[in-house]
């Protein structure tokens, strides 16, 4: 499977220096990247392997495409690329709907991983009243799983207070990093590199043992108990949002496997086939935030409770 | 040599010469037309009267098609009204399911290898909303094994059978929205929009590139051919992005008997999706010296917005009717100016696609600051479909010499609809207002966007001038317009909005000989019976080009 991010956003939110970012800081993930147009992303010549009219391969094992034949060919032809990619990275157009690209990420051997949509801090609350554009940019927001408030620099605390709690207000549940140049750490953007092997590939789990970065944090947790579909949906939804992302595996009692996924607002549990047993999870949020107390409680909560049976 | 073509009535589009009954013609062009004794001074000659007891108007111009037209006639049909066909025969529209299934049992019963599939074309759910909807079970009744696609008239929607299903390796697991599910959860076979679409992927791409092929391009012409139409747009090419599709294009409208001009606007695209539109602008104008008598791409054009029945076009106050606004841009609007500009400024003719009146709005104030930084006197910029203008739009429109190009045939094709569903009867009745831009002294056209609607623009005037649905209705009284009127929009104002009219649209002098051979008067018979005159076929360059099955 081929994890499936799309990002969206309006002109000028800050896309493209995000796109930059992760190919720069790919993580040593192999990113098939669908760009507009290879004019605006201004991609180190020191990357560039080679490239053709609508190709450019890099050293580092991702790839940028353009869109020739619409996106189901672009799509496809990105995931015959061997070795497979890890992840299909789409930059929607300013004004696109991100909710319907990001339906290519639930086609067969792609998964769905996230929307995220950078939305510029100081222009998105007019942007989201104007007279073309407001219905782009309120369905836009919408369906973020992830929100990336980008250019907070540019506002003093009182604004960037009032934006929040506006952005808050309209779109309640909503997952948002603030961030400026839009300088967020790739794992969140696009997860820990080898984690969706580790999954499916059973891989030891201490794989993940690699504590705290620059600016991110993770917590894991682990048990050999069988659990319950009710005790998983209830440990999702105690989730606090200093949680961005987390990703896990859960053997139930009847025998059943699911895959809990976690990217910002969106949390999904979805019956895998795996011979795994017990329960595993990752989740990550920024150094700082991310409450691995709270986190321990909820998972003992949820877990060794027995709140579920009643 | 010269020959001199007789007709029973000649009307030239030439408001100094309006009636004549001879014309003359020498290398395919115009030496006069007037009385016999008035064109025969130019010398020897010889007199053809094949067209004695018929009415020669200019040749039609079609401002706004698609060489999907042509592709489509690849598929079989299921569409709910007649289509014509190449051959001069016609689809007859699929009525109900039975009608529907029997038309794909004859399809499947002709085909010899059991496993290829089939795909169709032209059905709309719109007009089967009293019954439930269509589904996988219908399409299993033609066959359990060989694959079907059935590409609806929307391009949003597909409905396919169990075999494409499966092949295709769809199952109901896929969490994709816009996978149709029944009640139970099973699929229903069907895909909406793209996403779902392309699940089957063979359906999806046997309709994405039916256009780029030999029999597209000539299925194309031959239904223009039968329906007088002599000069007609393909109005989203890919003449630098499909360098190869733009050859065979070149090749085969050199060929002698290729019966018509194809005037081609391309989408603003190149290879690595540039957008650097200065450079694309130097393209297209480089493009153009390759231009050749029946192959000319004299502009761009830029797709707004979506479409009124998809709810998809940008519309102002009070918004939709009924329905879920899904309005929205197809460009970003704070660049649009920079996009267009580029193209103005080489000379390029642009024409912006507008479905929706708010639309319309970005596009009218986008030209406005481009003709203000820039003045072009005589621009002709298209708004094309310009369906729910306003009077105050048609005002400004006036003001800054703009062209409209109405789509027309939606009053027949989707006027009820428009009226009961989308924009309510208000604005249902001013839909296509080419009554008020003849008021605003505004220069039209008004077209079929074929493959959407079929071509043939005796329809497209019947349209104009009756303003009826299906049910009867009578589509604002206020904005129909004389035959008179509506034959101007399809010669020579839709040469105009080309910049072609010192060529064609009209029978003068000088001009190219392309004539639309009829069988009856469009301006003395009973207005409603304007569709149904009989086309005898063309003349282009002074060619004659008969239509099929005459």
């Amino acid at each position: 499977m081929i994890a499936f991010t799309v990002i969206g956003g309006y002109l000028g939110a800050g896309k493209t220096t995000l796109l930059n970012h992760m190919l720069k800081f790919n993580q040593g993930k192999k990113i098939g990247l669908l760009i507009n147009d290879f004019g605006q992303i201004n991609i180190d010549a020191a990357l560039i392997e080679s490239r053709t009219e609508n190709q450019i391969n890099l050293t580092n094992g991702c790839v940028c495409c353009t869109l020739v034949d619409g996106f189901h060919v672009a799509i496809d032809q990105l995931c015959e690329i061997r070795p497979h990619l890890d992840q299909i990275v789409v930059e929607a157009s300013g004004v696109a709907d991100v909710h319907n690209l990001a339906q290519y990420g639930r086609g067969p051997g792609c998964e769905l991983d996230g929307v995220l949509v950078v939305a510029d801090a100081e222009t998105v609350i007019e942007k989201a009243k104007d007279k073309y554009v407001a219905s782009t940019i309120r369905r836009q927001l919408a369906a973020a799983d992830l929100i990336l408030l980008n250019k907070i620099d540019l506002l003093d605390d009182a604004t960037l207070a009032q934006r929040l709690a506006w952005l808050k207000s309209e779109y309640p549940g909503a997952s948002i990093i603030e961030t400026s140049f839009a300088n967020v750490p790739v794992e969140l953007l696009l997860g820990i590199h080898d984690s969706g092997k580790e999954l499916s590939e059973h891989q030891p789990f201490e794989a993940y043992q690699r504590g705290e970065h620059a600016h991110y944090s993770t917590w894991q947790y682990k048990s050999n108990e069988a659990v319950s579909r009710s005790s998983l949906e209830h440990f999702l939804s105690g989730l606090d949002d200093s949680v961005l992302r987390a990703k896990g595996i859960a053997r139930l009692s009847d025998g059943e496997t699911l895959a809990l996924q976690v990217v910002g607002s969106r949390r999904e549990l979805n019956q895998i086939n795996c011979d795994d047993t017990g329960l595993k999870m990752v989740a990550i949020g920024l150094k700082g935030q991310l409450d691995a107390e709270f986190l321990e409680l909820l998972a003992e909560n949820s877990f060794h409770s027995r709140h579920f049976s009643l | 040599m010269i020959t001199i073509f007789k007709a029973k009535k000649i009307i030239t589009m030439n408001p100094s010469n309006p009636e004549a009954t001879h014309v003359a013609v020498r290398d395919g062009n115009i030496l006069g037309v007037g009385s016999f004794e008035e064109v025969s001074g130019w010398g020897e000659h010889a007199l053809d009267d094949t067209f004695a007891n018929k009415i020669i108007t200019p040749g039609f111009v079609e401002a706004h098609a698609h060489v999907m037209a042509g592709g489509m006639m690849a598929f079989p049909y299921l569409g709910f009204f007649d289509r014509y066909l190449p051959d001069g025969s016609i689809a007859k529209g699929i009525k109900n399911y039975d009608e529907l299934i029997e038309t794909l049992r004859t399809v499947d019963a002709g085909m010899e290898d059991p496993e290829e599939q089939i795909v169709a074309v032209g059905f709309d759910p719109i007009y089967f909303n009293d019954q439930p909807r269509l589904t996988r079970h219908h399409l299993d009744q033609v066959s359990s094994t060989r694959p079907i696609y059935l590409h609806h008239a929307s391009g949003h929607l597909a409905t396919v059978n169990t075999a494409m299903l499966e092949i295709n390796g769809v199952t109901k697991e896929l969490r994709l929205e816009g996978l149709g599910k029944d009640s139970d959860g099973e699929l229903d076979g069907e895909l909406r929009e793209p996403a779902a679409m392309s699940l089957c992927k063979t359906g999806a791409r046997a309709v994405q590139f039916s256009n780029s092929t030999p029999e597209a391009l000539r299925d194309f012409a031959a239904l223009a051919n039968n329906a007088g139409i002599t000069a007609c747009t393909d109005l989203a090419g890919a003449a630098i992005l499909a360098p190869k599709q733009h050859a065979l294009w070149q090749s085969i409208t050199l060929e002698a008997d290729f019966p018509m001009r194809v005037i081609q606007y391309n989408i603003a695209a190149m290879p690595g999706a540039s957008t650097d539109f200065e450079e694309m602008a130097e393209k297209f104008v480089e493009l153009r010296r390759g231009e050749t008598d029946r192959y000319r791409f004299p502009g761009i054009k830029f797709v707004l917005d979506g479409s009124i029945q998809g709810f998809s076009a940008l519309i102002k106050e009070p918004g939709y009717f009924s329905g879920e606004d899904h309005g929205q841009l197809l460009t970003v609007p704070d660049q649009l100016k920079d996009w267009l500009m580029p193209f103005h400024k080489a000379g390029l003719s642009i024409h912006l696609h507008c479905n929706g009146n708010k639309t319309q709005d970005l596009a009218i104030e986008t030209l406005e600051e481009i003709l203000c930084e820039s003045p072009r006197p005589d621009h002709r910029h298209v708004i094309t479909h310009a369906q729910l203008t306003t009077q105050a739009q048609l005002r400004k429109m006036s003001k800054l010499g703009l062209c409209a190009n109405f789509f027309a045939n939606h009053i027949w094709y989707w006027g009820d609809q428009h009226y009961d569903i989308t924009v309510g009867p208000e604005r249902a009745n001013q839909l296509e207002p080419c009554a008020s831009a003849l008021r605003e002294g505004i220069s039209f056209s008004i077209h079929s966007d074929a493959g959407v609607t079929p071509l043939g623009s005796l329809h497209t005037m019947w349209c104009a001038v009756n303003r009826v649905t299906p049910s009867g209705r009578i589509l604002g009284e206020a904005e129909k317009i004389t035959a008179a009127q509506a034959l101007k929009a399809i010669t020579i104002d839709a040469a105009y909005q080309l910049h072609l009219d010192d060529e064609i649209g009209s029978l003068e002098a000088g001009k190219k000989a392309d004539f639309a051979i009829l069988e009856e008067d469009p301006l003395s018979v009973d207005p409603m019976a304007i569709k149904d005159i009989g086309v005898w076929g063309t003349v282009l360059n002074g060619v004659k080009f008969k239509a099929a099955g005459r």
